[in-house]
């Protein structure tokens, strides 16, 4: 009998317990590379399980790393001897009821799928091509691999596997450190296209050619990459959780069916578009379906667990942000570049903070390719930047998306290392607030 | 687990590793929050074991890290750390190599004050809802939590070298938080701050005088809503202990973390604007900034009497009187740059491997008091409590904004403004720095979520440091 077994058969013999039980079994293969060597390579792999269980509205929880039946049993007993002392969370009413299961997929493993040799000799291909610009590459390789099942007394039991893969290299001038990023993100390794990648990096390093230099604080019409707008939008999506209109944080707060960014703007979280690492379950076993959030400008719904909606009223659905896609417009880069007369193109954003998350305001620094726009064409690159504005304003001045959207991956390097993505075009947004220069690359 | 660790080392022993150590953590954590005055989160996890084998093989290092300490586990990451350093090494340029160090065997084991995995819970819960029901929503306050994360770690390190050390680390955060809301905009205050944690048990919610606080934050939460902002260009500012730890810590001490001078962070949390040639030259700060690293003082979370990689615990100053003089290190880049190292490679967890971290860093204090200090400025602001905080990834520009700020006219504080915001080239303002306060004024400050590395990780760690002045700081944001 496996843990989760035993487990399920000791808190069914309680009664009036109510519990959630999930285990989690995750591995990684990690090779972290600067100056076009390894720094080092890991390998590491963790197994836990977690339970939460609830006599009326009392709640405990606990996990176990590597679990044997001997910890189980203490730690079982000293949770039953606990519960019954604690005090009550008024606004628990039940746990999640939706059993509906995903569909089934094939997951690949792609730890055993991509050895270590494979990805030394991609890294070596890519060193190879940007030396002679004189630029040496940093960044990571990462293949997870997991396994999660939540089971509960309401009779759910289900199963979920992901095997996200993340490639992110930084190119970097050996003299003048001025950096650009490629990355690539996705579950199935035969839509990595090597020579697409280093085409895009190398045409990225040729951009840096040209001097660099600072430019004065003020508003400046501003190309986002894609990088920029997807973590833009989950700052934003913040908002848009149950549980940030219960903390009385959310922008989103009495704008529900109320236009708040312009007619071509829709985001969606879409675990079902084919391109973004997908999601089977929201963190409390609830299908994670496709969630239209802004629709036409439009704000159309909240993410909103079990807990949440018995709280605050809103529909629940098993949605977290965790896929995010941005829609994309209807013109080209090209297109968008050349109408900006003097402006910014601004490939990546470093340490976002809100200032004030109810209203959205933010700042934040430029990172890995902040480059001047003039009359149309991109002239020179530029010391990072700081900005101070609000992503609601943002939003609101976005001029037009380009009409392809590109898949970005992300790193959740706070708790479990996790691997997630978003899809967004590039943007034009007016009069973007940059705040003060950093005089350095 | 003595003798586990020493056998687990002897099968590194193969003719191409030049070094290898063996780490294991088992790690008890605790976390009990309260929202709103209600009991919403009780849990904890004790008793996690880790195992970190770490190798040098060509040159190059490779690793393994398993939360199964079973023998076929033990033997598969042998395996595993041996074969990633070996294939790593094929994509090298310049191999990794470091002098040796003497064999340091050492034994430490904190106890605190009130054990808070031993504690009678009834007790435990008791305090925390007390402080839960005071500063639950009442008038214009909406929301609040009251927060504890209880940490003990028991630590085994041994290395190829001979070094072994067994410590046990316990560390608590508290805090508690509340926020204001009229309607147009939500303004929060919390206590003791952001940097509430330390090298202690429960005794910490007592020190920090939780109970004392409860109705000055629901006023100053409150009374924040009405408040002006600061509408100078520029301003002198001290800076209170809470908050000036994090300045210290973002713009002095991931500066001065020396894997980033050769970009080993790049990919995720950066590089620095130091630059090696800088040492012994470069004017960090005025003359009344000295600020060093010191593992080797157990009231600090950062205390250890040997490193990750067998480095004895030690004091190192990075900056004196003003000048940029050393780096934190690894043995690896020590040697790099013809430096000691300075003891402060750190994994979170066994399974983790080791970084250069902070450990205790610090700010030395000066002279005077606070009370002093308000006094001797004629015009200026008292800020404290981090709400915001951000700096660019050379560790350069930084913008920062506090819950509150007291307003100073005449050596007297005469109201408060909300959201104060200052930003800042770190070069400048450090020497902008015209007073730090002394002895008397100077205490640890600690955070639990200082995150570093890819996979992540999360390092507990202390700034010690006093309140602080510096003289004509940008205070002039536009939103």
């Amino acid at each position: 009998m496996n843990h989760l077994s035993y487990l399920k058969e000791q808190l069914d013999a309680q009664p009036d317990l109510q519990y959630v039980l999930s285990s989690h079994n995750w591995s990684t293969d990690f090779l972290r590379f600067y100056h076009s060597q390894t720094n080092y390579n890991i390998s590491k792999d963790r197994f836990s399980i977690g339970v939460q269980m609830w006599r009326g509205k009392k709640s405990y929880a606990f996990a176990i790393d590597q679990p044997d039946q001997a910890r189980i049993d203490a730690t079982l007993a000293e949770a039953l001897g606990i519960i019954d002392q604690l005090s009550e969370d008024p606004d628990f009413v039940d746990l999640e009821s939706d059993l509906t299961l995903a569909a089934p997929s094939k997951v690949p493993n792609n730890i055993e799928d991509i050895p270590l040799q494979l990805k030394t000799q991609i890294l070596q291909e890519l060193a190879d091509a940007a030396r002679p610009h004189n630029f040496e590459i940093y960044g990571t390789f990462i293949c997870n691999h997991s396994t999660s099942r939540i089971i509960n007394s309401n009779g759910m039991d289900k199963s979920s596997t992901g095997s996200p893969i993340y490639l992110e290299v930084k190119a970097v001038h050996n003299q003048s450190q001025v950096t650009v990023l490629e990355t690539w993100g996705g579950e199935d390794f035969s839509r990595f296209h090597l020579s697409t990648f280093k085409a895009r990096l190398l045409d990225k390093i040729a951009h840096c050619a040209n001097p660099v230099v600072d430019v004065d604080p003020g508003y400046y019409d501003v190309i986002f990459a894609p990088r920029c707008i997807a973590e833009l939008a989950q700052y934003l999506a913040w908002g848009m959780s149950a549980r940030a209109i219960d903390q009385r944080s959310s922008y989103f707060e009495g704008k529900l069916d109320t236009q708040v960014f312009p007619t071509y703007l829709s985001i969606t979280d879409d675990p079902e578009d084919k391109d973004i690492i997908s999601q089977d379950y929201g963190s409390d076993g609830h299908i994670y379906r496709p969630l239209k959030l802004i629709d036409k400008g439009v704000f159309k719904a909240f993410f909103c667990d079990n807990y949440y909606s018995h709280k605050t009223g809103l529909p629940k659905n098993g949605n977290t942000g965790d896929c995010l896609r941005i829609d994309a417009g209807d013109k080209s880069l090209e297109e968008m570049i050349g109408s900006v007369k003097r402006g910014l193109y601004i490939s990546s954003l470093h340490y976002m903070n809100f200032i004030n998350m109810k209203e959205t305001s933010i700042t934040g620094l430029t990172r890995d390719g902040t480059f001047l726009i003039e009359d149309g064409k991109i002239t020179r690159v530029v010391n990072s930047l700081r900005f101070t504005d609000r992503i609601e304003r943002i939003f609101k001045n976005i001029l037009a998306l380009e009409s392809t959207a590109n898949v970005i991956p992300f790193s959740e390097n706070y708790d479990t290392f996790s691997i997630s993505s978003v899809k967004a075009p590039h943007a034009l947004v007016k009069d973007f607030n940059i705040s003060s220069s950093t005089h350095t690359i | 687990m003595k003798a586990l660790i020493k056998d687990i080392l002897n099968k590194t022993n193969l003719p191409d590793v030049t070094f290898a150590d063996v780490r294991i953590t088992l790690t008890d954590h605790e976390s009990i929050w309260f929202m709103n005055g209600f009991l919403r989160g009780f849990g904890n996890s004790l008793g996690s074991p880790a195992l970190g084998i770490r190798m040098l093989v060509n040159g190059c290092w490779g690793f393994a890290g398993s939360s199964d300490l079973s023998a076929a586990s033990i033997d598969k990451a042998v395996q595993t750390a041996i074969s990633n350093a070996r294939s790593g090494s094929r994509f090298m340029q310049e191999a990794v190599s470091f002098p040796s160090l003497p064999a340091t065997q050492a034994e430490y084991h904190f106890q605190p004050k009130i054990d808070p995995f031993k504690m009678d819970k009834a007790e435990k819960l008791d305090y925390l809802q007390k402080l839960a029901t005071a500063i639950q929503p009442q008038g214009k306050i909406v929301y609040s939590t009251v927060s504890a994360q209880f940490y003990r770690q028991e630590k085994y390190y041994a290395n190829s070298e001979g070094s072994y050390s067994h410590c046990t680390y316990y560390n608590t955060l508290p805090q508690m938080n509340v926020l204001s809301a009229d309607g147009n905009q939500t303004q929060s205050r919390t206590w003791p701050g952001d940097m509430s944690a330390g090298r202690a048990g429960f005794e910490l919610f007592y020190q920090h005088d939780f109970e004392a606080n409860t109705q000055r934050i629901i006023k100053e939460a409150t009374d924040l809503l009405d408040a002006p902002v600061i509408t100078e260009e520029k301003a002198d500012i001290i800076i209170g202990g809470g908050h000036l730890a994090l300045q210290i810590h973002e713009s002095v001490g991931h500066a001065t973390e020396a894997d980033r001078i050769f970009g080993m962070e790049i990919s995720y949390a950066g590089k620095t604007f130091v630059k090696p040639e800088m040492l012994g030259k470069f004017q960090y700060g005025s003359p009344l900034v000295n600020i060093y690293s010191d593992s080797s003082d157990p009231r600090g979370m950062g205390y250890h009497p040997l490193d990750d990689e067998g480095v004895p615990g030690r004091k190192v100053d990075i900056i004196k009187d003003g000048i940029l003089v050393d780096q934190q290190t690894s043995r690896h880049i020590a040697h790099m740059l013809g430096l000691e190292p300075s003891s402060n490679m750190k994994g979170s967890f066994a399974d983790d491997f080791p970084l250069v971290r902070m450990t205790n860093f610090c700010l030395a204090p000066g002279s005077g008091t606070l009370e002093e200090l308000i006094a001797s400025t004629e015009h200026g602001y008292l800020l404290d409590f981090t709400k915001t905080w951000s700096i660019d990834d050379n560790r350069n520009n930084f913008q920062f904004t506090t819950e509150i700020g007291y307003r100073i006219d005449d050596g007297k504080i005469t109201g408060i403004v909300k959201e104060p915001t200052y930003f800042g080239i770190t070069k400048d303002f450090w020497n902008a720095c015209d007073a730090v306060c002394g002895k008397e004024d100077w205490e640890y400050y600690g955070t639990f979520h200082c995150g570093k590395g890819e996979p992540g990780q999360a390092m507990l760690l202390s700034h010690g440091t006093a309140p602080a002045r510096f003289k004509q700081i940008n205070v002039s944001v536009n939103i």
